[in-house]
């Protein structure tokens, strides 16, 4: 223990747990630290046990001759399912700008001073999202029950499977779009509506012109949620037939009975999807973050963050 | 009434605060407030927080309206109007009409988060009083330059200290070429070492000839730059007279005390 005053990197040599005392050499480093990692025993036995299920699920799989992986890979790239794949993208991505355009509308209805659109709005917001999303797909495709004919021409006609899911997934997706842009402009302070109304503008202008741009750095994030959920919800259009993805997929099992397998072509499909907007998302999250102006220079000089890190440190070694 | 500028009344009034009662909720903020300012005056209004000073600045361009009394801003009635003998609340757009001759500073500086500055100082002008974009330019660099920023034009607030985001703030205003300044609380939200650059800012406009309303805590400022000051507590105007004679000489116990706490 006293050779410890002498050594010049007592934290290296001492004991567990080092307490100076009174007279000691106070610790001194100076090499950058390369400290060791203490084992993660929790991790590991998580790992192993994770790794042995899931072996043994693929297992059992592998061999279940119910499964024929054969089948789900020749479907995979089959012109109908693929065809399906494509009214999917176009559903879910016209939905999503159609409640997005309904939304902006609303919520600005909401939040307007006028107490009757406000009414309105709150009303739209309370139909759309509380029927369920299944629900509203079969009334549109339902609607010639009520109206036999729109503008002279039979409603069947004009109101196709893909249209009803079309109007049913924009409507009941504006109704959660109109809550998460008026929770984005909610969040922006009140000082910036009572600034651009001092300079002259009127509420509604500085709402439209003021508050809104700065609202959307804070409505990106879970729109692009929204947008993936729309992505599994457009299924639902195959209740009614809207030629997407799942009623291909079903229409092609119904005449070869192979359910598992087709099923699984779905499922991989909606996970490709899923996984490609998650990376749209996390890239369109990143522009918009990186245009907040505190980061604007930074972003410009180097495009990634850990490149930008990287450059700090090497000029701050070279100085 | 105004057009004859009756007796008790200046010809050259700017601003006119008759009677002027405020409720928020339950509470009586303003209790019949009278303050009247002329043409190039300039006039500190003092007080302890919860004294009504702020409201009272909100209530001149109409941010709060008034619930009695009268307030005009050179000769025009803010806020109301008169149509055959009965009062209304005047159209939003007549009142942001109004509120372009009405400049206004705030504590917290609010300068559009998602525009630079110059973007901010060009805003108005370019966007509310429809001057063509390269004559708004220049005059906001004229202004950002007069405000010691020429050289942060391209800077977005995030990017500014405090201090230099109420110097923008305060070239945002006068690019409007105001009639009347008002400034609540310009230097409460400042750091210690940046509260100066912002007065010697405030300075340079009241040597131009501006009126200015400065609602302020920095009693050294009101004794050099200030005109009048005008002494709050409670929703009332306790004193009202030459700067140097309500901070020197009070006539109540309580603007005494005051002065005596922020000295």
């Amino acid at each position: 223990m006293s050779e410890l005053n002498t050594s010049s990197s007592p934290a290296v040599t001492g004991p567990a747990h080092y307490v100076r005392r009174p007279g000691d050499e106070p610790p001194v480093q100076e090499a950058p630290i390369h400290a060791k990692r203490r084992p993660q025993y929790g991790q590991i036995v998580t790992g192993i046990v994770a790794i042995a299920l899931l072996a043994l699920f693929v297992q059992s799989q592998a061999q279940n001759p119910n499964m024929e992986w054969g089948v789900t890979w020749d479907y995979m790239f089959n012109p109908v399912v693929l065809q399906g794949v494509g009214v999917t993208i176009q559903l879910a991505l016209f939905a999503m700008l159609i409640s997005i355009a309904l939304a902006f509308v609303i919520a600005l209805m909401i939040q307007s001073n006028n107490k009757v659109a406000s009414v309105i709005g709150r009303g739209y917001v309370w139909f759309f999202r509380g029927v369920p999303m299944l629900v509203q797909v079969l009334l549109w495709f339902n609607l010639a029950v009520l109206f036999p004919t729109i503008l002279g021409q039979d409603t069947n006609t004009l109101i196709s499977g893909f249209t009803a899911g079309l109007i049913a997934l924009s409507l009941a997706e504006s109704g959660y779009m109109a809550e998460i842009i008026r929770g984005g402009i909610i969040s922006v302070p009140a000082g910036q509506t009572d600034a651009g109304v001092s300079i002259g503008l009127t509420r509604n202008q500085a709402l439209a012109r003021i508050v809104l741009p700065q609202s959307i750095r804070v409505i990106i994030p879970p729109t692009g949620n929204q947008f993936i959920g729309m992505l599994k919800a457009t299924s639902l259009v195959s209740v009614i037939g809207g030629s997407d993805l799942l009623t291909r997929v079903q229409l092609i099992y119904g005449q070869n009975f192979k359910i598992l397998p087709l099923l699984i072509v779905a499922v991989l499909w909606y996970l490709i999807l899923v996984t490609v907007a998650g990376i749209g998302q996390h890239f369109l999250e990143r522009r918009f973050n990186a245009s907040q102006p505190g980061s604007r220079k930074p972003r410009k000089r180097t495009p990634g963050g850990r490149a930008a890190a990287t450059t700090t440190t090497t000029t701050g070694g070279a100085q | 009434m105004t057009q004859t500028a009756p007796a008790g009344i200046a010809a050259d009034t700017m601003l006119r605060i008759d009677g002027v009662h405020k409720w928020l909720g339950n509470l009586h903020v303003l209790r019949g407030v009278d303050i009247q300012v002329r043409t190039g005056e300039i006039v500190c209004i003092l007080g302890p927080s919860g004294s009504g000073k702020s409201t009272l600045l909100r209530c001149i361009n109409h941010l709060d309206p008034v619930d009695g009394g009268v307030i005009e801003v050179n000769g025009e009635r803010i806020g109301h109007e008169l149509h055959g003998g009965q009062l209304f609340e005047q159209s939003e757009r007549r009142v942001a009409k109004a509120r372009q001759h009405i400049g206004m500073v705030f504590q917290h500086f609010n300068l559009f988060g998602h525009m630079t500055a110059l973007d901010n100082v060009t805003y108005g002008p370019t966007r509310i009083l429809g001057r063509p974009r390269k004559e708004a330019v220049a005059h906001a660099r004229q202004l950002l330059a007069k405000v010691g920023l020429a050289d942060k034009d391209a800077s977005y607030p995030s990017q500014l200290s405090g201090g230099q985001q109420q110097r923008v703030a305060i070239a945002r205003a006068l690019a409007m070429e105001p009639r009347l300044m008002m400034f609540d609380e310009p230097t409460s939200a400042l750091d210690p070492e940046l509260v100066g650059e912002v007065l010697q800012t405030m300075r340079r406009v009241a040597e131009e000839g501006m009126t200015m309303v400065v609602v302020t805590h920095e009693v050294g400022f009101a004794r050099e730059v200030a005109d009048r000051v005008v002494f709050m507590d409670q929703g009332r105007v306790l004193e009202d007279g030459p700067a140097r004679e309500v901070l020197d000489n009070p006539q109540h116990e309580r603007t005494a005390a005051f002065l005596r706490r922020v000295h």
